[in-house]
């Protein structure tokens, strides 16, 4: 195979690429989806391509096959050249990538256990048995269960010298107990929304304990449908780690992609209220506020060897003591800044080309026990598990509505509420923060949807998070 | 690109190698270019061609899937294999009954040389000319500007064959001001009919004329919604219960209101993909006949659409409505009835309201009534006294888009074809609605 990257980046060079990478990527993927007793999907995907990214007279060019031969690497060379040239024919100027990266090695997710040594009867039997208790609480009228292992073999090359090889693993899964009565419709899920998924084996599924959750989940569901609304108003808010995950991805993960902050995905996904002029000099939020954006932490789903420039994986401080200090970036954005790339380019597929993608984003632990922070509050909402999640193209003004909350009352938690939202604009909300909890509860959540990018780009990313409490938050916006 | 005879040629191939009692297996094929611009030049600019095989395979009431992009004889036939044994380790479904039997779809010409074969070159002209309207007005021009084919096949052991190929092509263009912006958004299955000068005549108007926003009250308000944001209901509308799996599973909106008025008597809604004011493709991952199916019919709830295994359940038959390998039945080719009013008319008859030109990330908040809350974006201007008076700060809003539909006061006259993902369309008319729910302001 790596005669074909060779051959490619010796193809570009040759047609006046004054730099060029290629990806071999090869994923095997198994699927596993339960629904109400029965087996919707069982699925063994399998997907091999290569990719070719040239720069010609400065611009960008990229091209992509499923087949692999000779031939067709030669003819999507010559087609990601010829589509850098018709670029050029639009440029704001030539693209400059700084200092020249020559990576060499090789990486392989740590695992304990490979998933796909694990049988398809065992998988297809943890998921069985997880819907049989959640079948078991009445009132349930629709249970979802999923399961999903993944093995990606990458190799990049590029024109300056850099040669490094991936296997990234990737393991998952979830559950979801529907409830309907009353006129009411209300879920619960379990390890979070859709599912939790990170860089790791079978055994990252095997802590889960699903099948010890599918009951207690579906119970509460059931009691969902005639718990109190959420109130209205402004009160202090205890956001649930799951939540908090979901909370940094959005208003901190997003706003600090140096391409949006410059306008790269301006028609799409937005930009960012994060602009340049405030690096090292903003209060992002309190000085509980330490979050960092790194792709070594593992279990997290930004977890790797290199990113797909050949950039090695690293940590950033991105807030320290709620100053705002740092980007995701690429070598073409860190270049236009003077700053040094964190290694924060992947790809989602052989076909699309890199794009600046969360990492590891996570919020530091601090001091309090959970216990603690709710005997603290005199009267507040502990929200958790996300339902919905909505924000502004700049990343200010967002809207979360949560599973689950519960009332505290003179620090202590109470009775469950349902419909539950809290609202904000993200500086407010993060320097209104004056508790996070430990490290007893933090953990490294994993998003395997987000999307970006034109053409969609679907990216995997870890959020390390505990409880934290906010204060006067305006919350019960759903009537 | 692969052509019929070739894409039959492998699926038949590849039906060849299976041992299981039915097996059925879809090709889909994409090329497409697509060349992204920021700051008024291309930044980004792709070309990727991909063809995989979905197999399923049957053997009683167990039905087990594979998918593969290795078209060489050993990839096809570990793809087949490997959805055949995944079959056989499948407990009993006594809700499948078996693959759907052949059905011919309505022929559907969606075929546009020029479209096929655009060059990057071609697309780089339009961009250019795109942004130069902005720069004449001091605005950041943004979008992307893609061409493009789809191909599709499904063979079955029942004897489905079934092949469509399509072309697309697509412009978005966003333009920005210090503090206000704009948007444009056309495209269809030929790029010759997408009025790139006009796209961008539209997208530009909207940031100078938005400069300098005030911020409003959030509050309960009437509105004008441009096409845009009435794509986004119906994409809502869709995705959160317009198929049969989440009716049948208690989730979707539909839920407890079908045959029941809910919507105004203006508002009639289908889908239709062999429809060529639409995004076509005349059948379904299962190679079923995507039939026209009225959801709803002067404000009524009808009936949501199928695939084999939600029919089966409801003990009908597929709509043709599988619209991907795996997943649940969805309407992706959706029309709105027009109206009898222009946007003039729908502006000039509001005393005191807001013109909004689209919805950003919108979600679903709850099922019941599909509330949804978002962001207006790109465009958004007090109406008063019958005239766009200021623009406004970007409002959030948190509403149900069934009530929001219940309350319509005018359907525009001219429907505009909405193309999002790949396979996903709309064809919608501007609206009037008497009152819409902001819940807050953004900075």
């Amino acid at each position: 195979m790596d005669d074909f990257l060779t051959r490619a980046l010796d193809l570009a060079t040759v047609q006046g690429a004054s730099y060029s990478d290629v990806r071999l990527v090869e994923t095997k993927q198994e699927r596993f989806i339960v629904r109400s007793g029965a087996v919707d999907t069982l699925s063994n995907d399998e997907s091999l391509g290569i990719g070719v990214r040239v720069l010609v007279n400065g611009s960008w060019g990229f091209a992509s096959t499923n087949i692999l031969s000779p031939t067709e690497v030669d003819r999507i060379t010559d087609l990601a050249v010829q589509i850098a040239k018709a670029s050029a024919q639009s440029s704001n100027g030539p693209v400059s990538l700084g200092p020249p990266v020559t990576s060499k090695g090789v990486y392989t997710t740590p695992i304990q256990i490979d998933p796909f040594t694990i049988s398809l009867e065992d998988k297809l039997g943890l998921l069985l048995e997880a819907d049989r208790q959640m079948d078991s609480v009445k009132g349930i009228s629709a249970r979802t269960g999923n399961l999903i292992f993944i093995k990606e073999h990458k190799t990049f090359a590029n024109s300056e010298g850099a040669h490094v090889e991936q296997t990234i693993y990737e393991a998952g899964g979830g559950l979801m107990a529907t409830a309907r009565g009353n006129g009411e419709v209300q879920r619960r899920s379990y390890p979070q929304s859709m599912r939790q998924q990170g860089c790791a084996g079978w055994e990252f599924v095997e802590s889960m304990d699903l099948v010890g959750n599918a009951e207690r989940i579906a119970t509460e569901a059931v009691e969902l449908l005639s718990a109190k609304h959420c109130p209205s108003g402004i009160t202090t808010l205890i956001v649930g780690a799951s939540q908090l995950g979901l909370q940094i991805h959005e208003s901190c993960g997003h706003a600090i992609e140096l391409d949006r902050v410059l306008g790269s995905e301006a028609a799409y996904a937005g930009t960012s209220f994060l602009t340049t002029d405030k690096l090292n000099n903003f209060k992002y939020g309190s000085e509980q506020i330490n979050i960092t954006a790194d792709s070594v932490r593992l279990p997290g789903l930004g977890s790797y060897g290199w990113d797909d420039e050949g950039v090695p994986a690293q940590s950033t401080p991105v807030v320290e003591n709620g100053h705002f200090t740092g980007y995701l970036t690429s070598r073409e954005t860190a270049s236009g800044l003077g700053l040094t790339p964190n290694g924060s380019m992947r790809a989602a597929s052989w076909n699309r080309i890199p794009l600046i993608r969360m990492t590891n984003v996570s919020l530091e632990p601090g001091n309090w026990e959970l216990e603690d922070l709710i005997a603290d509050t005199d009267d507040g909402i502990l929200m958790e598990m996300n339902r919905s999640w909505s924000i502004d193209d700049r990343r200010f003004n967002f809207q979360f509505g949560t599973e689950i909350g519960y009332e505290i009352k003179n620090g202590k938690l109470g009775q469950i509420l349902r419909n539950c939202t809290y609202t904000g604009i993200t500086p407010e909300f993060w320097n209104s923060c004056d508790a996070v909890c430990n490290d007893k509860l933090w953990t490294m959540w994993g998003i395997p949807n987000c999307g970006k990018g034109q053409p969609g780009q679907i990216g995997h990313t870890g959020h390390g998070a505990a409880p934290a409490r906010f204060r006067n938050v305006r919350v019960g916006v759903m009537k | 690109m692969m052509g019929r005879k070739a894409a039959l040629a492998l699926l038949d191939k590849a039906l060849s190698y299976s041992k299981a009692q039915e097996t059925d297996i879809y090709l889909n094929a994409l090329d497409l270019g697509l060349s992204r611009f920021a700051g008024g030049a291309i930044h980004q600019n792709v070309a990727h061609g991909n063809v995989v095989l979905n197999v399923r395979s049957v053997v009683g009431n167990r039905l087990g899937r594979a998918t593969t992009n290795d078209l060489s004889d050993s990839g096809v036939r570990k793809a087949v294999d490997a959805a055949h044994q995944n079959a056989l380790l499948m407990p009993e479904d006594d809700g499948f009954l078996g693959l759907p039997q052949p059905s011919t779809a309505t022929k559907v010409n969606s075929w546009d040389e020029a479209t096929a074969f655009c060059s990057p070159q071609t697309r780089a002209k339009i961009v250019n000319e795109v942004c130069l309207q902005g720069k004449e007005h001091d605005l950041n021009v943004s979008g992307a500007c893609r061409t493009g084919v789809q191909e599709v096949a499904v063979v079955s052991s029942h004897g489905t064959r079934a092949f469509h190929a399509g072309t697309f092509a697509g412009l978005i263009i966003n333009t920005m001001s210090d503090n206000s912006a704009g948007w444009a958004k056309g495209g269809g299955w030929r790029l010759a009919d997408m009025d790139t000068e006009a796209l961008g005549r539209e997208a530009v108007s909207k940031a100078v004329e938005g400069r300098n926003p005030l911020a409003i009250e959030p509050g309960a308000y009437p509105v004008v919604l441009d096409t845009y944001a009435v794509d986004d209901i119906l994409e809502a509308l869709s995705l959160y219960g317009m198929g049969a799996q989440s009716v049948q599973e208690g989730r979707s909106w539909m839920n407890d209101v079908i045959g029941h008025q809910v919507m105004s008597t203006d508002i009639t809604i289908w889908d239709d993909g062999s429809d060529i004011q639409g995004w076509p493709v005349p059948f379904d991952a299962e190679g079923m006949p995507r039939q026209r199916v009225e959801v709803i019919t002067a404000g009524v709830v009808n009936t949501p659409v199928h695939n084999s295994y939600t029919a089966g359940k409801d003990g009908t038959i597929s709509t043709g409505h599988q619209a991907y390998f795996t997943g649940a039945p969805i309407a992706s080719n959706l029309f709105m009835q027009e109206g009898a009013s222009s946007l003039e008319e729908l502006i000039g008859s509001t005393e005191r309201g807001i013109y909004i030109t689209r919805f950003f990330y919108t979600r679903l908040a709850h099922s019941k009534g599909c509330v949804m809350t978002g962001m207006t974006r790109d465009g958004t201007f007090m109406i008063e006294n019958g005239q766009i008076t200021h623009p406004v700060k970007d409002l959030r809003f948190t509403q149900s888009y069934v009530d929001a539909l219940a309350g319509v006061e005018l359907v525009g006259s001219d429907s505009k074809l909405v193309l999002n993902e790949v396979g996903f369309a709309t064809r919608v008319p501007a609206l009037k609605l008497q009152s819409f729910n902001f819940t807050g302001v953004t900075v």
